[in-house]
């Protein structure tokens, strides 16, 4: 039994994280007041540039280019929502369909092998082809890891120990420090803040890049720590279900640590059912749970908010100018 | 002033523009559109892939009476749904999901084939109008559940009618796995094949004549409604300022209830129009995104019913170019989808063009 | 006396109009200087400029006699300068101290929010103010939103502070301890600049004046040497009769009965709390009182717009509480909303489509699903001459319409009685804030006439001298509660100053 329910909380951890990188930095851009709804584009971005990265140069260089192109891709979105004041909305989205089909185009077995052999001419033929790469080793904690059912805690890959560490870190910045609240303040009331003399224009940019690069990560994660075989899609709407996440967490980093693996567990928990006697309802059914569940809390969350006065950022998604 | 980038030769300066022709509007449209090809050109060859070829091939299309044809057929299914999301846009609803709705469409067409096939209840003349009703329903009832949640409890539609797409897809999974496999289908998880009689063949036996008068008839009922009913009136308004549409007496929940109905029951039909015209049964991943693509669609033609009609058929040409460009070149089919994204946001930065202008001041002599 | 601004030849262009056309200004140590005019005269453009929010297109700005260039309002207030907006730039959900070291630069990284907290309740006892750092500023009043306001630009350090319209929400009492500081700043040697339209105010608390009108300077004078006539001059281009308008009230039936009604208000709190009214046939019941003390709610829930919490309003008798907007027009309820401009009109839609806004639904202009266009462009037409409203065509779009004539817009709508002949009773909140003299005559020429053809009004307003002119009875309202209402006959600024301050709304 123990051993069982270590294993449902390990896994539960693991899928967690992906859930927890992608709304840390979602909820830095919401509270600056940018919907980024290319939470998915960017992840699945991250996810496939990790994919070809670490078949040309390792782990640690494809977890960097999954940053960078998370950040690049969120630019478009701040070049586009911030500066050119387009509707946030269309504009994630678009960039959501970009990370879609580039990710699809880029990873094809085709377009693959010409990055591949550019990145890499020396890369040997069999990498060429395959659709996996190495996963992300596990890096036990001598002593802890060695603690019944909290052990699965301390024995991750090093990127879900950097997310324990994120969330408190993020939520520090956030609430006790001046460019935390310099960012709280753009995304409640921006005309208070620009007459302040924050500029409310590089604050809402940092903040997208920074969903940008979160989200990168979390792709990169999701590909190399959790499900190290490339498909096309392969985040399934795990970035819309972070959307839902950062809403349900109300934009609070630590409470978005408790909601991610809140998620984690409801996808967890399907799988498991599917092994369970539990074979009469179709895994088809089965799998729609977590994306159910994302919308029960979103209406938990609304229902919730009128009587607890806890609302979105004053300002999200609504374009700020100065003279208009 | 947002942007205002000092340089040496001077300020650069972005300013709205008080109003603009439509000539100019539809000159910067097309101009946005040359700037996508000109992206994706520059993404194809950095790859080393032939790009004069492939644009000879995705153009080619419409020259090839065949090839248009199938665009033709490709495009009823974006049409009807961009023609909901007309609706709902103007409505200021973010409908997400057509695909969800498209794909409800689907089920309640084929629920309606198999009805008849295994139980017969009803004259086989009869399947067609009822397939048409029953896609319109479920497919509005799909976008219903969305609209209601903002009605009711003030939810914001976004998220929740993409999660709903999810849903979708996999109520079509479950069903063709499960319980309406084709017996004779050797396990594969497809339906029975449709019968002529629930086939789009109403105009010389051929689906993309008779779409093309689904779709044509699509574009004149949003036409109308939105410019002579008084649903279509309130619908407007609630898209411009709820707050206002209140004050005028509107009932705003009733109207985002029909506004989301009436978009999801149009995409509804757009699924019929896969499972009778393009494909003749269900399977999974029926639509390789037309609900998506859709979106684009709506954007492109500015929420005008007619605008859609041309851009859908547009599109339906890429989705027929994927595939030659697949066989005939080996560029992979996800490149369809790379490029209709790049359309789209060259589309969007062609709005920002056509809303404000760019202007370039000569430096000062600056004492300070 | 030293020089603490210039402003030499400011021109500053809006797509369509100059807002300022060639403006000279000058503040000094140690004075509170009034800038006086009309809206639209220019004023918040040109301090706006001076903050670092607009760039000039043309002129000079010299602070202590430096010749500066403000790219942003980081660049003013790093030279010393703090501006108080008119609309208060406060992020509401977060807390006073929150605010009052938003953007400072002085700390490092992380907050030291015990040492801010002790030089902020320093910083506010000076000036008399008692204020908790701690505190939410949407648990304030207007007044400590205020105070606030200018804590954030004093701790700063600001020798130059800038006012605008600071007493616009303010209670008698607010205002008067608001002048207290002030003065006592400008013994500190600060330099203050005063936004107002009120002449009362120029003469109080002002040592000089700059009067301008349509972007334009017209004098600058010691607040001594002038009168407030001369002033009025100045402001508004020609000499300015206070007239009374004597147009007697006709005793008739009840139109309008409200009892003990509750309203709630957008924080959840009542924002109306008991109040109980009657207005008669061809009468006009003006309501005073500092604007944000529930005349809103009052009136939203009289429109249909707010489910009363308690109470009743009953219509020519019959019990209308709880009915919802729709069946309010067809009661012939009138309501003309505050901020027409955002709450009055559809900007992107044409001008026959805002007309028909209401009325759209009723025959003859559209059956249960079908519209009449050809009937409503008819009437349109019409409307627009009937109300002289200035617009190309009545397909252009609203958004080009001036604000006089956006509310000239809304008046046709509304009084017209497109729906139900003449309205039984207009509800009219601010109906001339914002809008110049001319246009603000209309809208008392157009009360007066409906009042006459025995209409019942409200008519909220916070301008107590156009209450005066107009009202039959006036109730003075603040805190939610009607504090009392006064007949023409004993109705005066003072009694009503006295009445609105008597529960001014407190905290939370």
């Amino acid at each position: 039994m123990i051993e069982w329910i270590e294993s449902v909380l390990a896994l539960t951890l693991q899928v967690g994280t992906v859930y927890l990188l992608a709304s840390l930095g979602e909820i830095y851009a919401e509270r600056s007041g940018i919907l980024n709804l290319g939470l998915e584009g960017i992840m699945i971005m991250g996810a496939a540039s990790s994919f070809i990265f670490t078949l040309a140069y390792g782990h640690l260089a494809a977890i960097t280019v999954s940053i960078i192109v998370g950040v690049l891709m969120s630019l478009i979105l701040a070049l586009m929502a911030v500066y050119m004041r387009l509707n946030q909305t269309v504009a994630g989205l678009a960039l959501t369909m970009l990370g879609l089909g580039l990710s699809g185009f880029l990873a094809s077995p085709e377009v693959r092998k010409v990055i591949l052999l550019a990145l890499n001419p020396s890369l040997p033929e069999k990498f060429l082809a395959i659709q996996e790469a190495p996963k992300l080793p596990e890096i036990p904690v001598p002593t802890l890891s060695e603690i019944p059912v909290i052990g699965c805690f301390f024995r991750q890959n090093a990127l879900v120990y950097f997310s324990y560490a994120a969330a408190p870190l993020m939520w520090f910045i956030l609430f006790k420090t001046r460019p935390g609240l310099s960012l709280r303040s753009v995304g409640e009331n921006p005309a208070a803040a620009d007459a302040m003399g924050v500029s409310v224009f590089k604050v809402r940019c940092v903040a997208t890049m920074v969903s940008g690069g979160f989200a990168g990560l979390a792709g990169a994660y999701l590909f190399l720590g959790f499900q190290p075989f490339w498909q096309e899609g392969l985040t399934a709407g795990k970035g819309f279900i972070a959307l839902s996440l950062v809403i349900l967490s109300t934009w609070n980093p630590l409470r978005a640590l408790l909601g991610a693996y809140l998620f984690g567990g409801v996808e967890v928990i399907q799988y498991r059912l599917q092994l369970f006697g539990l074979g009469a309802l179709s895994p088809y059914l089965l799998a729609m749970l977590p994306y159910l569940v994302a919308i029960a809390a979103l209406v938990a969350v609304s229902i919730g908010s009128v009587r607890k006065r806890i609302g979105a950022p004053a300002s999200l998604g609504i374009p700020y100018s100065r003279e208009e | 002033m947002p942007l205002k980038i000092e340089t040496r030769l001077g300020r650069i300066r972005i300013e709205r523009r008080i109003g603009y022709s439509k000539l100019y509007s539809i000159s910067m449209t097309l101009f946005s559109l040359a700037l996508a090809f000109l992206v994706i050109s520059m993404i194809l060859a950095s790859l080393g892939l032939d790009t004069i070829q492939a644009f000879l091939v995705i153009f080619g299309i419409f020259v090839k009476p065949s090839l248009l044809l199938e665009s033709v057929k490709q495009s009823i299914p974006i049409c009807l749904a961009a023609l909901g999301l007309s609706i709902a846009f103007k409505m200021n609803f973010w409908n997400i999901g057509a695909e969800g709705q498209i794909y409800m469409g689907m089920i309640a067409s084929t629920g309606i084939v198999l009805l008849h096939e295994y139980y017969g209840l009803f004259h086989a003349w009869a399947v067609m109008p009822l397939m048409l009703l029953a896609s319109f329903l479920l497919g509005g009832a799909w976008c219903l559940i969305a609209g209601a949640l903002k009605a009711r409890l003030g939810v914001n539609e976004i998220l929740p009618t993409l999660m709903l797409n999810y849903v979708a897809i996999l109520v079509v999974e479950f069903l063709v796995h499960g319980p309406w496999r084709d017996p004779k289908g050797y396990g594969f998880p497809l339906s029975t094949p449709f019968p002529k009689y629930a086939k789009l063949n109403l105009v010389l036996g051929e689906p993309a004549y008779t779409g093309l008068l689904l779709s044509t008839l699509g574009a004149a009922a949003v036409f109308f409604l939105l410019e002579y009913t008084r649903p279509g009136f309130e619908i407007k308004v609630v898209g411009q300022n709820p707050s206002v549409a209140r004050y005028a007496g509107i009932k705003v929940r009733r109207t985002i209830l029909l506004g989301s109905f009436l978009s999801g029951g149009l995409a509804g039909i757009g699924g019929l129009s896969i499972v009778s015209g393009i494909i003749g049964r269900l399977r999974p991943g029926a639509s390789p995104g037309y609900g998506y693509t859709a979106i684009i669609v709506a954007a492109l033609a500015g929420l005008n019913p007619w605008l859609v009609m041309a851009a859908s058929i547009f599109f339906g040409g890429l989705l027929t170019a994927g595939g030659v460009l697949q066989m005939s070149m080996g560029i992979p089919k996800a490149a369809v989808q790379m490029i209709q994204a790049v359309i789209f946001l060259m589309i969007l930065v062609g709005e920002f063009v056509k809303r404000y202008r760019i202007v370039f001041e000569k430096p000062r002599a600056s004492a300070s | 006396m030293e020089r603490l601004v210039e402003l030499r030849g400011i021109v500053k262009r809006f797509p369509g109009v100059a807002a300022n056309d060639g403006v000279d200004f000058e503040l000094r140590c140690g004075e509170v200087h009034a800038l006086l005019g009309e809206n639209g005269a220019g004023k918040t453009t040109l301090v706006n400029i001076l903050y670092g929010l607009y760039k000039p297109d043309e002129g000079e700005i010299y602070v202590r006699g430096r010749k500066v260039e403000l790219k942003s309002p980081k660049d003013a207030i790093s030279l010393g300068i703090g501006m108080v907006h008119q609309n208060f730039k406060l992020v509401e959900s977060h807390t006073v101290l929150e605010n009052i070291i938003l953007g400072l630069k002085e700390d490092g990284l992380k907050i030291d929010f015990e040492r801010h907290r002790g030089r902020i309740i320093k910083l506010a006892e000076k000036y008399g103010w008692r204020i908790d750092p701690g505190a939410r500023i949407w648990q304030l009043s207007a007044g400590e939103k205020q105070q606030v306001e200018l804590l954030k630009i004093l701790y700063r350090g600001a020798e130059i502070l800038i006012l605008d319209e600071p007493t616009s929400v303010l209670t008698h009492q607010e205002t008067r301890r608001l002048f207290e500081a002030l003065r006592r700043m400008a013994r500190e040697g600060k330099g203050i600049i005063f936004i107002t339209h009120k002449l009362n105010e120029v003469m109080e608390v002002s040592d000089r004046v700059t009067v301008m009108r349509k972007g334009r300077v017209i004098i600058t004078k010691e607040t001594r040497e002038t009168t407030k006539a001369e002033l009025a001059n100045y402001m508004i281009g020609r000499p300015v009769v206070f007239s009374q308008r004597k147009v007697s009230a006709q005793p008739g039936a009840t139109v309008l009965k409200i009892v003990d009604l509750k309203v709630s208000g957008d924080r959840g709190y009542p924002a109306v709390n008991g109040v109980s009214l009657e207005v008669e046939r061809g009468e006009i019941l003006g309501i005073a009182g500092v604007s944000g003390n529930g005349q809103v709610e009052l009136a939203e829930a009289i429109a249909g717009l707010r489910k009363p919490l308690a109470g009743r309003i009953l219509l020519n008798g019959a019990d209308v509480t709880g009915m919802d907007a729709g069946r309010m027009i067809e009661f012939g309820v009138a309501y003309i909303p505050p901020e027409g401009n955002k709450l009055g009109i559809v900007p992107e839609f044409r001008v026959v489509d805002n007309l028909f806004l209401k009325a759209y639904r009723y025959p003859p202009y559209s059956n249960k699903l079908l519209l009449n266009w050809g009937k409503m462009l008819e009437k349109a037409r019409e409307l627009v001459k009937e109300f002289g409203v200035v617009t190309p065509s009545v397909f252009s779009k609203a958004r080009s319409l001036s604000g006089g004539n956006i509310q000239r817009l809304i008046l046709a709508r509304e009084l017209s009685g497109i729906v139900g002949g003449t309205p039984r009773l207009i509800v009219a909140t601010y109906p001339t804030k914002g809008l110049d003299v001319g246009a603000a005559e209309f809208v008392h020429d157009l009360l007066l006439r409906y009042k006459e053809m025995g209409s019942g009004i409200i008519f909220i307003s916070e301008d107590l001298e156009e209450l005066l002119l107009l009202s039959d009875r006036i109730a003075v309202m603040s805190g939610g509660r009607i504090r009392g209402v006064l007949t023409r006959g004993e109705a005066d600024a003072e009694k009503i100053g006295l009445l609105m301050s008597e529960a001014a709304p407190q905290a939370g």
